[in-house]
């Protein structure tokens, strides 16, 4: 439950590894306060000894560096704001592999450094880095507090009416109610509809206890939960929601129909006078009622049909939206080659958007090294892929990524079917649209846009594995 | 890393969402490629303001536009005085009442108060109780109308307003005199009871209650109207707000003086005096509009719903977004209802007969688009 502590701590460190201990300390300290175990604390402890390190060397000298320790809820987070310097942050790159070839002793200190980085962001469950205006960087890392996992549930109820889904001012679902909900949709629900926390039933409580998640539960007239719905925000202009769940052994009753419906109308009437602007769902379950939602077409995903189950059959999953107000336009940054796909699918969902072309980009004046952002739901078997820093190498950091990710086999499946990959492009970033060759070379291609999911709209790109 | 300004905004605000108004039209005309473009979405008076009204706007002498006006609407409150047969320092005028509902808030919550109305009605109470660190008790509409006993169970020792919109926006119910007397009397006097009658000059119904007559028996009552609806002024935003003068010495103390501008005092003070035509004029305008467009919606097998106010709702057989945007591609504005919490269904406002039909063109295109392949 939330602490009454302070959910976070604020360090100013001189760029100078004297202070080392300090930070660590910092590190290690919150981390215990803020509800790491033993282990999770010495990770964070040492990401932060990594990563401080690091950026004394590279960082800009003309600031201190400043570290926020904060409480996340089922995670603890550290984040370093700094200069960017001559930072090459590419030992961040999930395939990234250091050279151990070095060359004089300044290569040879380089090489030290960014194996530290290397380590440092392997050990984190999830590391990334934003950009917070000129030349000023935010390093994050995240460390996961632990949680058991649980069977998930199985079971033959038939609803009995009337269904109710509780007032938004009434009492919130309690931790035993959503933990127990959470475990009879990862029964129901294919994995691939349902949040990787369904699994470890506390988590998912937790998440929505801290406001990570929303949650919303229906019960029947016996009192039992009749299903579930949950959502977060994804940037700040929009909603992820997956769901509805509904808990009834045959899903044509019209309780269960119901039911669903109750629980859409219920989240976006708790979502529609918020700031979001639009909620979407890239795993909607096939209970989303009819007309509430507009496709934005299909990924065909080889990944997990369900819990265990080897990459059967691939399957087609919708992109669902709407919108929660009236759309005001905007403008998105494309290549020319992106031109006739977004224009296809901006007519065909009548949205209306300013397509500003953007040409080749200038490579020399970029930097060395490239960098992207990886999350991999290895239950899922799908990796999404994010550019976050242009470079020279990007075309060939991008292939090492493919192909670092294609070696990763499902949990406990070794030699089982490879991930399905994706890749988001930011449309509001002209160097993210100027990337598009590469991305195409690399055998992606486009196949959705996500309305206000980035800064702008997203562009969802897929790999096509080339023997298929 | 946040930035430092946003450190120095309070929680409340900076969960709260800024109010993002449209677009000017010529934008929106040109984001949707269109030549033209209907104005059915903010429930304006399409027939303009009273003659009286237009007179003063077309002899406004530019050179007073450099002039204060008068910072507390002295002659258009003499003019409400009249009208009403009351004291004109009963009245308080805003810019717009949007304004007043913030004036009233201030004046009678502290920290720790809640305000109760219904959930699917003027978002602007809520908005403006929660930016400000108050709750707001939303009880779910009954019937499509606020629900009286909902609204009273939901009361405490800390409920300092209840928002009663009546006629309400956008589901156009409202009480009788009966059922708000009830209602009145259960309060009892323990919170201020805002009647928010924007939309009161379109109901032709005697059983329709009148708060100025309420408010001498009921002295916690205050009303707020406005002259963008029936007066066709919405640009010139003039509201306000009248109770017993006690209750509205305590409102001006939080009011802002010098609000309402040089133009709007003198044409709202001439609208009032001269809607004798214009008010049979528009609600025969808004009568109209539904003989067109209610059969249209059966014909269609679309549910409506309607009732006192130019305006009316209609369900949407996909995502009312969606049909704003397929409408706006055909040159029509409509307000979609998912803020309103009604998801798929819009809101249209009622106007002449022309852009009426235009309208229906548009709106049978749109809808047999989206059941030819369920979505346009
Ligand atoms: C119920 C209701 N109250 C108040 C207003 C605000 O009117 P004004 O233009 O006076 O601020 C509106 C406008 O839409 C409304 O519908």
């Amino acid at each position: 439950m939330p602490a009454s502590h302070p959910q976070s701590l604020m360090v100013e460190l001189p760029p100078d590894v004297a202070f080392l201990p300090a930070a660590a300390a910092a590190a290690e300290n919150a981390a215990q306060v803020f509800g790491l175990d033993r282990s999770g604390a010495l990770k964070l402890a040492l990401a932060v000894e990594e990563f401080f390190s690091y950026l004394c060397r590279y960082a800009g000298r003309e600031e201190p560096l400043r570290l926020t320790l904060s409480h996340g809820g089922t995670f603890v987070r550290m984040a370093f704001r700094f200069r960017a310097g001559e930072v090459s942050l590419r030992a961040l790159n999930f395939a990234a592999s250091v050279d151990v070839e070095g060359g004089g002793d300044s290569a040879h200190e380089e090489h030290d450094a960014e194996l530290g980085l290397l380590v440092a962001s392997r050990t984190t469950d999830r590391c990334s880095l934003e950009s917070s205006g000129a030349g000023v960087y935010v390093l994050l890392a995240e460390v996961d507090r632990q949680y058991p996992e649980a069977e998930p549930l199985r079971s033959e109820q038939v609803l009995s009416g009337p269904v109710r889904v509780a007032n938004p001012d009434g009492a919130p679902a309690s931790e035993g109610q959503l933990r127990h909900a959470a475990l009879l949709a990862a029964g129901r629900y294919p994995a691939r509809s349902c949040p990787a926390s369904f699994h470890r039933p506390a988590r998912f409580a937790d998440m929505v206890a801290y406001g990570q998640y929303h949650a919303l539960l229906a019960s029947d007239a016996a009192g039992r939960p009749a299903g579930l719905i949950c959502w977060r925000g994804s940037g700040p202009r929009s909603v992820v929601f997956s769901g509805p769940y509904v808990f009834d052994a045959n899903p044509d009753h019209t309780l269960a129909k119901e039911t669903a419906r109750l629980l859409t109308e219920r989240f976006l009437a708790a979502v529609a006078r918020t700031e979001p602007v639009c909620a979407f769902s890239e795993r909607p379950t096939a209970d989303v009622p009819e007309g509430w939602f507009e496709s934005l077409g299909t990924l065909t995903l080889r990944g997990l049909t369900a819990e265990g189950d080897e990459g059967g059959e691939p399957e087609t999953q919708a992109a669902l939206f709407r919108h929660l107000r009236e759309d005001v336009g905007g403008a998105v940054w494309a290549h020319p080659d992106m031109v006739p796909f977004l224009e296809r699918q901006y007519d065909r969902l009548a949205f209306s958007r300013d397509i500003l072309t953007t040409e080749e980009r200038p490579i020399q004046r970029a930097p060395e090294h490239s960098l992207l952002a990886t999350s991999f739901d290895r239950r899922r078997g799908l990796a999404i892929l994010r550019p976050l820093l242009d470079g020279q190498d990007f075309a060939a950091n991008l292939a090492a990524h493919v192909a670092a990710l294609e070696e990763q086999a499902p949990e406990g499946q070794p030699g089982g079917a490879m991930p399905d990959i994706l890749l988001h492009l930011d449309l509001s970033e002209p160097w993210q649209a100027a990337l598009y060759p590469a991305i195409s070379a690399c055998g992606f291609q486009p196949r959705l846009i996500l309305p206000h999911a980035g800064s702008s709209d997203l562009l969802v790109c897929q790999h096509v594995p080339a023997n298929r | 890393m946040s930035l430092p300004i946003a450190e120095l905004v309070p929680p409340h605000i900076r969960a709260f969402e800024a109010y993002v108004p449209s677009k000017p039209d010529p934008e929106l005309m040109r984001a949707y490629k269109v030549d033209h473009l209907h104005r059915l979405n903010n429930n304006e008076n399409a027939l303009g303001p009273p003659p009286a009204a237009a007179r003063i706007l077309a002899g406004f002498e530019t050179p007073r536009a450099s002039i204060y006006p008068s910072g507390d609407c002295y002659t258009l409150r003499q003019a409400l005085g009249e009208r009403f047969g009351k004291d004109p320092e009963r009245f308080l005028v805003g810019n717009g009442s949007c304004e007043v509902i913030a004036s009233v808030i201030k004046a009678f919550c502290d920290k720790g108060d809640n305000i109760v109305t219904a959930d699917k009605t003027f978002a602007v109470y809520e908005w403006v109780a929660e930016f400000s660190g108050f709750q707001a008790r939303l009880i779910p509409l009954k019937d499509y109308g606020y629900d009286d006993m909902g609204m009273l169970r939901a009361m405490d020792g800390r409920t300092k307003i209840l928002f009663v919109c009546n006629p309400n926006n956008p589901t156009g119910t409202w009480w009788d005199r009966d059922r708000m007397e009830r209602f009145l009397r259960v309060v009892d006097g323990r919170a201020i009871v805002v009647l928010d009658e924007a939309y009161r000059e379109y109901v032709d119904d005697e059983r329709f209650p009148d708060g100025m007559e309420l408010m001498e028996r009921h002295p916690n009552v205050v009303v707020f109207r406005t002259f963008s609806k029936m007066y066709a002024l919405a640009g010139l935003r003039v509201g306000y707000v009248c109770g017993q003068k006690e209750v509205v010495d305590y409102i001006r103390r939080t009011h802002i003086v010098y609000s309402v501008n040089i133009l709007g005092q003198p044409a709202a003070a001439a609208a009032l005096m001269d809607d004798a035509e214009h008010i049979p004029a528009t609600r025969a305008m808004v009568a109209r509009a539904k003989e067109l467009l209610l059969p249209a919606f059966d014909e269609l097998g679309l549910e409506h719903v309607s009732g006192a106010g130019n305006f009316v709702m209609v369900r949407t057989p996909v995502s009312d977004s969606l049909i704003y945007r397929q409408l706006m591609r055909r040159g029509v504005m409509v307000r979609t209802m998912t803020g309103f919490r009604f998801p798929n269904w819009i809101r249209v406002s009622l106007v002449q007969e022309p852009v009426m039909r235009d309208f229906l063109t548009a709106f049978r295109d749109v809808i047999a688009l989206s059941r030819s392949d369920g979505q346009p």
